[in-house]
């Protein structure tokens, strides 16, 4: 295709003016003003659009714009001033009705008009910098109508009038309602803003802080709560149905404010019905609710926050300080437990699973739970017994579970190192007892213990364990070794403890009876054989032993006995009557220890195989004993008291303490030391902030003890003071 | 002489009978110092061409006077004649700063290197010297470095040997002696607390701060800090004093 020139035809305006004839224009504007005339008294049909548009365009290519434009605005005016009035003379209810109905019909008209000044909106009215004629019509039916002093205030006053009054309960027209809100809108925001929202707005509020105040005088907290809700609701529901979507949050926030800001404080104290007392019933309905408002105040939630951690602070010092609880170890951590899992589940339940509750929950435990330093003993005390009994038949799931919650508690122990000197104590008699219930669920606790506390927490746990595995191999071998010669001799089951992973006790060896010495030679030759270079001490004071007696009528029983006991009754075999203090030097047992089996010996019913004169329940240093012949029970096999382990004594327990703190010592020096040594010069207040961050996860150390530990370094010469600036101190290497 | 001011003059005087130095060598010091007595005696003493020279066969006479018969020490018989003889009292602190001079090891004795050496340092070689010495020994405890010296050098001269504590009495003597010459009012609390509360030795280092805490800490104990850093033996005296209300601790 060869380019070919283009030809276009342009079409040009004349090139002469066509001057139009000033009466030809008045005419053109009449004929034009008449049509607004039918047009706003519904005579609309009988005009020709064409002919109207060509009027109009004519006008305005005949440089008669400005007279179409001003022509426009004084006769839609003046038809406006007479809408106006209609509307003012309407009475009563027809008020809000006779204003959209003219409002709808100016829309029409003013849509009518537009098209017919179509040409002018496009070409005057821009070059002009006039108002379209549609925002001119709006323009003017604002200021003629809605901006007129009659008009402006009445139905400002109807408007708030027909809302206070569906607040109260009566049911108004809304979609009236939603026509002349959205005509404000239409009107621009500003008007919507001005006329109708910002008062609204006020009103709200005085109506609400009226609503709220009697509402207080008069309701318990869920009730008012309850109430507040439901307003709140209904707000929402009445802009999404007739006022404009951003005036939803404005509104709640009025509501809010008037409802529950401004009476925060007395709710949650209100008496009897606030929130401690919703607390303590558990009622998850009312604390969610409570939670979603005052969630949306500011401060509500820590508001809310606060009561429950005092409140929680002060259960809890009640619960560790009641010496009632205290009396009974395992109940009291039960009670720790359940207190755990009610606020676990109200937290979860009510208040949406929020971070910073379930933070308050922990720091309130953790600060009651430290103010009792019985504490670390008796959770140990509690996962003893549940190791004990408490765990058979419980499936491994829930093993688990128990264990876990335990665990819990532990984390908010300040004082671990306490806790780990219990439960090596209690691990060892149960697992030299033989009164473990479950060994997974005894390995599933170390586990965890390991998890949260390091390898070093768990070694000499683990250790003990080992040592039991080791000692059924040991047996195994002992006897295999001893095949011709046990015959009829007592047989011995003997456990190989390594010191250092059980806790130290006081051995207190006692003179065994001649007829078990020969096995325990043995054994101990025979154990020293395969093992050289090691000691080994009989520790008397833990073993059991089972011995078959036969009483006067000939009734064989076995009885399953301490190993002190065993040194007791044996005695008896010589003689028929000793007295406590011929037994004191057969046997050479401790007085208190002595005392004890004795005790269980004579004074329990259904376990009296000793008799004693005389016949009360203490043992007196010159008490006499007797076999008792006349000793029944329906049991063949009797076991006489091995005792469980108990929370301590007084005395035990400053004993154990102590102990806690000279373990202490050292790992406050190594810790000092070892920060020295990175760090070459410190000051004081420094190194005291480091220490105890690094054995937090143990124990909290003391200030002064840490002064005193720095002291004695200097007194060793690992660290000196710098001379000139006494707070510092150096390390010397 | 007659070109000096009638105060120059009489300072002039005084150093010379004190240090028994010539007239020139007194003027020169005194100069040196601004005619302040103790530095110009601290200028005469450390420069060691001014030295008076001593005579090492007087030194040998006076060291065999005290010393003892059994062994190559002086001790305690010696060192109670040598006070006779420079008419002081065993328990005058002057023996103390006479000590210090000689860094003697242990009190109540002296090794001949000790003895010796320390009156050589001197420059005294006479018993008529060592008298006249005494009085500039008793001026150093008013300087507050020397005093601070002399304190600390009494830690380790007055406890045991091979102890690293000093015995809580010895302590106590210690601290009554050194504490009349530079005035401390809450030293007899110190005591008494010690002995009620403590009732054990005394560690060097709780030694050296007390004398920092004498110095820094006024007596209404306003300007103590807690968080010093000071011995945990002073922190449980600031404490006492409080309880028993002999202190009421000024708030500032």
């Amino acid at each position: 295709m060869s380019a070919q020139k283009k030809r276009t035809f342009k079409i040009e305006a004349f090139k002469h003016r066509v001057e139009l004839d000033p009466k030809y224009a008045e005419r053109t504007w009449k004929v034009l003003e008449h049509a607004i005339h039918e047009i706003y008294n519904h005579n609309a049909s009988g005009l020709s659009f064409e002919e109207l548009y060509r009027n109009a365009y004519n006008m305005v290519l005949h440089k008669y714009g400005e007279k179409l434009y001003s022509g426009l605005v004084t006769t839609m005016s003046g038809h406006l001033k007479e809408i106006a009035k209609s509307i003012e003379d309407s009475q009563g209810g027809l008020f809000l009705e006779e204003l959209d109905r003219k409002w709808g019909d100016h829309n029409k008209a003013l849509q009518m008009i537009r098209d017919i000044l179509m040409y002018m909106d496009r070409t005057f009215v821009p070059s002009n910098h006039k108002t379209p004629v549609h925002e001119l019509g709006l323009n003017l039916w604002r200021d003629n109508i809605i901006r007129s002093g009659k008009i402006q205030t009445r139905l400002l006053d109807t408007l708030l009038d027909l809302i206070h009054r569906e607040r109260t309960g009566e049911v108004i027209n809304r979609s009236l309602m939603r026509n002349i809100t959205k005509m404000l809108m239409d009107l621009g925001s500003s008007v919507y803003q001005e006329d109708f929202e910002k008062p609204f707005l006020e009103v709200s509020a005085s109506f609400y802080s009226g609503e709220s105040q009697q509402l207080i005088e008069c309701c318990d907290c869920g009730e008012y709560l309850r109430k507040a809700e439901r307003r709140l609701t209904e707000e929402t529901e009445r802009v999404s149905h007739y006022l404009d979507v951003k005036s939803e949050v404005k509104i709640t926030s009025v509501v809010e404010g008037e409802m529950i800001a401004n009476h925060m404080q007395r709710l949650v104290h209100m008496e009897n019905s606030g929130l401690v007392n919703i607390l303590v019933d558990d009622r998850y309905e009312d604390l969610s609710r409570m939670y979603n408002l005052f969630r949306r105040v500011p401060d509500g939630l820590s508001t809310v926050r606060d009561v429950m951690t005092s409140h929680l602070r002060e259960t809890g010092k009640q619960l560790v300080s009641d010496p009632e609880r205290l009396k009974d170890p395992v109940d009291f951590v039960q009670h720790l437990l359940d207190e755990k899992d009610k606020y676990d589940k109200i937290i979860s339940k009510a208040f949406n699973n929020d971070k910073s509750f379930q933070n308050a929950l922990n720091s309130s435990f953790e600060y009651f739970i430290n103010l009792n330093n019985r504490s670390p003993e008796f959770i140990s005390l509690y996962v003893d017994d549940k190791l004990r009994k408490g765990l058979k038949g419980v499936s491994e799931e829930d093993v688990e579970v128990v264990l876990d919650k335990v665990m819990m508690l532990f984390r908010y122990l300040q004082e671990k190192d306490v806790f780990e000197k219990y439960y090596k104590q209690h691990l060892a008699k149960r697992l030299l007892s033989g009164k473990t219930a479950s060994d997974d669920a005894e390995r599933s606790m170390i586990v965890k213990l390991k998890t949260e506390c390091g390898y070093q927490f768990t070694s000499k746990l683990e250790g003990m364990f080992t040592d039991m595995k080791t000692s059924v191999d040991t047996m195994q071998g002992f006897y295999a070794s001893q095949y011709s010669e046990t015959g009829d001799g007592p047989t011995v089951a003997v456990q190989v403890l390594t010191t250092g992973s059980w806790p130290t006790q006081p051995s207190a060896p006692c003179n065994l009876p001649a007829e078990i010495l020969g096995i325990c030679d043995k054994f101990r030759t025979y154990y020293l054989g395969t093992h050289t270079g090691r000691r080994l001490t009989w520790q008397t004071n833990m073993g059991t032993a089972d011995i078959k007696a036969t009483f006067g009528k000939g009734q064989k029983h076995e009885l399953n006995v301490s190993t002190y006991q065993m040194c007791i009754l044996m005695l008896f075999n010589s003689a028929d009557q000793l007295t406590y203090r011929e037994i004191e030097q057969g046997t050479d047992i401790p007085a208190p220890d002595l005392k004890r089996c004795l005790q269980s010996l004579a004074c329990v019913k259904g376990k009296n195989v000793l008799r004693k004169e005389p016949m009360s329940k203490d043992i007196a240093e010159d008490d006499a004993f007797y076999f008792n012949d006349k000793f029944t029970s329906k049991f063949i096999k009797v076991k006489i008291g091995t005792v469980a382990a108990q929370k301590e004594s007084e005395p035990e327990k400053q004993e154990t303490r102590q102990r806690v703190e000279e373990d202490r010592k050292p790992q406050i020096e190594a810790a000092i030391v070892r920060i020295m040594k990175s760090r070459r010069v410190l000051d004081h207040n420094t190194i005291v902030t480091e220490v105890t961050s690094q054995l937090q996860s143990r124990f909290l150390p003391n200030p002064v003890v840490i002064k005193k530990r720095i002291e004695s370094l200097i007194e060793r010469e690992f660290l000196e003071r710098d001379k000139n600036d006494r707070k510092l101190y150096r390390y010397l290497a | 002489m007659h070109k000096l001011g009638r105060g120059h003059r009489d300072k002039v005087q005084q150093f010379m009978a004190i240090t028994g130095s010539s007239e020139k060598a007194a003027v020169q010091a005194l100069k040196a110092s601004d005619w302040h007595l103790e530095g110009a005696f601290d200028i005469f003493y450390s420069q060691p061409h001014i030295r008076t020279v001593t005579d090492s066969r007087h030194l040998e006479e006076l060291y065999n006077r005290y010393k003892d018969p059994y062994v190559d020490m002086i001790l305690v018989d010696g060192i109670t004649l040598l006070c006779n003889d420079l008419q002081v009292d065993p328990q005058d602190i002057v023996m103390l700063v006479v000590s210090w001079h000689m860094k003697a090891a242990t009190m109540c004795e002296f090794s001949r290197q000790e003895f010796i050496g320390g009156l050589q340092y001197l420059g005294i070689d006479t018993i008529e010297k060592f008298r006249d010495k005494l009085s500039y020994m008793r001026s150093e405890l008013k300087d507050e470095q020397k005093f601070r010296e002399i304190y600390n050098f009494a830690f380790g001269w007055a406890k045991e040997k091979g102890q690293k504590s000093l015995a809580l009495d010895t302590a106590i003597g210690m601290w009554q002696l050194l504490f009349a010459e530079r005035h401390w009012p809450l030293v007899d609390h110190w005591c008494q607390f010690l002995q009620v509360r403590h009732n054990k030795a005394i560690s060097r280092d709780t030694w050296s701060q007390l004398l920092e805490f004498a110095k820094t800490v006024d007596l209404q104990l306003s300007n103590y800090d807690e968080e010093g850093a000071w011995p945990y033996l002073i922190d449980e005296f600031v404490e006492y004093l409080t309880e028993n209300g002999i202190v009421q601790r000024g708030q500032n």
